[in-house]
């Protein structure tokens, strides 16, 4: 495993180093000269000018160019950004990231479960009248032209009904005097997601090795329950007391972009589960189960929705790969300053470096996203574990 | 005399298609004693495994049993709810399933996967109970406690039919049915996991119905038989009275038609025509257009089908009774 690990490592190396000069000849392809965005930066003092012109080799040849930015990209230098002078394209991720982060692992956290356990019940449901119901329904949210879509229930839940907030990811003026920036208070939710997820993953892993089904479901069951204490506690104590309201604030922004992006992420899910599933009950090993006697349940989730998971799994982590580059729709729909905003602006202005690192982004996100689906892979199906041979 | 452990009597079974009823199982009776061995027979599609089903209560969503009982032990499965039924798969009544290539969840240990049947039915074992009892049926079925942690795919076809067996046996099941366990196996291997099953089944004086199409296991697997055909029974009784006097033409063409290692060589008979469809039922003799030497009787619609005791225990169906 760890030797498959390492030459997968190495080839995404190389495969990187290829999508990174190809994403630089391409940006030079650009007609005009991105540069002089900088030249008109009024930030900008004559000598640091100058300064930038010959730390990246603005104006050496092309392939001079490529090779600089080579070397100082792996140095961990990305240059500055044209736009924004003093701030680096690291800072500006460093400050879109959270935000995109939080919705987005939300959307997916919510659509994958969703998704998988309505396609599981839709396949054991198979010709009821409401299977044929959300199926339809599903097939039509799938294929929904999504920012109609989202206009739509814009339109519906932020203006019709006034239920949700239209724009922003914030209330500018309730942070007015908040005595810090909103970053911290996304780092300290996405740190909270985290561990919650964490307990409950654990709490799962302990209790598998238990013979008792009863006691198996009773432990997992006050794990939940210590959770819900838990975040009461945290929340209602000390530092997070005097940051709730601004949490709370997020999250309100958050509800119609998650539940928008939901609605077209999750039906993906669900018919892939139903379709595989649905092949799955026809195996005999299902009917072997029934034959020992578990309950129907129990055959649902053990059997045949733990066997299809593969190919759902797969799609999912494709899913993921493409959070950053599909947060751009969704993000200029619902005004949400995150990253897809920021991709979309540095290529719409020609701010090239961070243009550039955030396609890298991009780019080291698809590649990990892939490893970690290859290593998913083993675990969910024994049959294509890796030998480490020698 | 031991006690009749499972009465099948006058089971009908039909499946709902678009085409119509097919008539599955019609008419089936019979019943295996305690710690006997009883065998079924019949060409493919005669409806052997549908009874199995059936037994269990397993048949597909378009099955319908129209009339007919199951007693297991006294208590009548027919009817039964499914909660009831699944404390009684398994635990009084278990199966090997044609084919243990597919009868292993691949993604499950084939440790956990007996595990989890005897966890059903005693929840309060330990867990070191539950190896004991995995590693003791391993040990009666011949195969290693390491096999507990493999993956099904990692054994070979033998090793899969064999825990397939150990399996079966997990909860101690009143009785056992195989459902043509050797078909996936080369020959080899079949006699080896035959002697598995009689030695088994010897040992732990178990009842065991016995399905295959195979006419010569049969023979030596089992006490009693009947022979199937069309989804009635049209011949049963002890094996051995079946074999030296059997009554109903097709008997006596499903024994011509397998070699004889000893006696004289004979030219093997093979048996002309389709077996019937099943839809919408049949009239008369199901046998009558295959038949060698058929009667005008025979081809009649109202001939009276039901089965006739011959000899003590042995029972052939009126027609061919009538005919031979």
């Amino acid at each position: 495993m760890v030797e498959y690990i390492v030459r997968r490592t190495l080839q995404m190396i190389v495969v990187f180093f290829i999508f990174l000069v190809s994403s630089y000849l391409l940006f030079n392809a650009i007609p005009g000269n991105a540069f002089s965005n900088l030249l008109l930066n009024p930030n900008l003092p004559p000598d640091a000018y100058q300064k930038v012109l010959e730390t990246y080799g603005l104006d050496k040849p092309l392939f001079e160019r490529v090779q600089l930015y080579v070397v100082n990209f792996f140095k961990g230098d990305f240059g500055y950004s044209y736009k924004y002078f003093p701030k680096t394209p690291i800072e500006l991720i460093a400050e879109r990231l959270p935000r995109t982060l939080m919705l987005f692992s939300v959307v997916n956290i919510v659509a994958f479960y969703t998704g998988f356990f309505i396609g599981k019940v839709l396949a054991w449901r198979r010709g009821s009248k409401s299977e044929t119901w959300i199926t339809i329904t599903s097939v039509f949210s799938y294929t929904v032209f999504y920012p109609w879509f989202a206009l739509m229930m814009l339109w519906f839940f932020g203006y019709k009904m006034g239920w949700f907030p239209i724009g922003k990811f914030l209330y500018p003026e309730k942070w007015y005097d908040a005595p810090f920036d909103s970053d911290v208070i996304f780092a300290m939710m996405i740190k909270f997601v985290l561990v919650v997820s964490l307990i409950q993953f654990a709490a799962y892993t302990v209790t598998r090795g238990i013979e008792s089904l009863s006691s198996r479901r009773n432990i997992r069951f006050l794990s939940l329950i210590a959770i819900f204490i838990g975040s009461y506690f945290y929340w209602n104590t000390g530092e997070a007391l005097s940051r709730k309201p601004y949490a709370a604030d997020i999250a309100y922004h958050m509800i119609l972009p998650v539940l928008v992006v939901t609605i077209v992420a999750f039906a993906g899910t669900a018919l892939l589960t139903r379709t595989t599933m649905m092949e799955v009950l026809k195996e005999d090993y299902i009917l072997t189960a029934r034959a020992k006697g578990i309950s129907q349940k129990r055959i649902r989730d053990r059997h045949a929705a733990r066997t299809a998971l593969l190919p759902v799994v797969t799609s999912f982590i494709f899913t993921i790969v493409t959070i950053i580059d599909g947060s751009v729709l969704t993000e200029q729909i619902f005004s949400w300053p995150g990253m897809g905003q920021l991709l979309l602006q540095a290529v719409l202005e020609e701010d090239i470096p961070v243009a550039m690192a955030s396609f890298s982004f991009v780019g080291v996100f698809a590649l990990l996203a892939h490893l970690i689906a290859d290593i998913s892979y083993s675990y969910l199906d024994p049959r294509i574990r890796v030998k480490s041979q020698g | 005399m031991s006690k009749d452990i499972l009465i099948v009597d006058n089971l009908n079974m039909h499946y709902e298609t678009l085409e119509g009823k097919v008539m599955a199982v019609n008419n089936v009776t019979f019943s295996v004693k305690e710690g006997e061995s009883f065998g079924l027979v019949g060409e493919s599609g005669c409806g052997k495994s549908s009874v199995a089903a059936t037994l269990l209560q397993l048949q597909s969503d378009n099955a319908v049993i129209s009339s007919g009982s199951i007693k297991l032990d006294n208590q009548e499965l027919v009817g039964m709810t499914e909660s009831d039924l699944r404390k009684v798969r398994w635990n009084d009544i278990s199966i090997v399933f044609q084919g243990a290539m597919n009868a292993w969840n691949p993604v499950i240990k084939i440790g956990e996967q007996i595990r989890e049947a005897i966890r059903e039915h005693h929840p309060n074992n330990t867990k070191k109970e539950n190896t004991d009892k995995i590693s003791e049926l391993f040990k009666i079925v011949g195969l290693d406690d390491s096999i507990m942690d493999r993956f099904p795919h990692e054994l070979s076809g033998g090793m899969k039919q064999r825990a397939v067996i150990a399996l079966a046996l997990s909860c101690d099941p009143k009785i056992v049915i195989a459902d043509e366990p050797t078909t996936a196996l080369d020959v080899v291997i079949q006699d080896q996991i035959l002697k598995e099953i009689k030695k088994v089944q010897e040992l732990l004086g178990l009842s065991l119905i016995y399905i295959s199409h195979d006419i010569a296991v049969i023979a030596e697997m089992t006490d009693n038989m009947a022979v199937m055909y069309a989804g009635s029974i049209v011949e049963k009784g002890p094996t051995a009275s079946i074999f030296s006097n059997p009554k109903h033409a097709y008997t006596r063409l499903l024994l011509e038609s397998t070699p004889s290692v000893v006696g004289e060589k004979k030219k093997l008979r093979a048996l002309d025509g389709e077996p019937p469809s099943l839809i919408n039922g049949l009239e008369g003799c199901a046998f009558s257009p295959r038949c060698p030497e058929p009667s005008d009787d025979c081809k009649s619609k109202k001939l009276d089908m039901s089965l006739i005791e011959i000899e003590n225990g042995h029972w052939a169906d009126q027609c061919c009774v009538n005919c031979g």
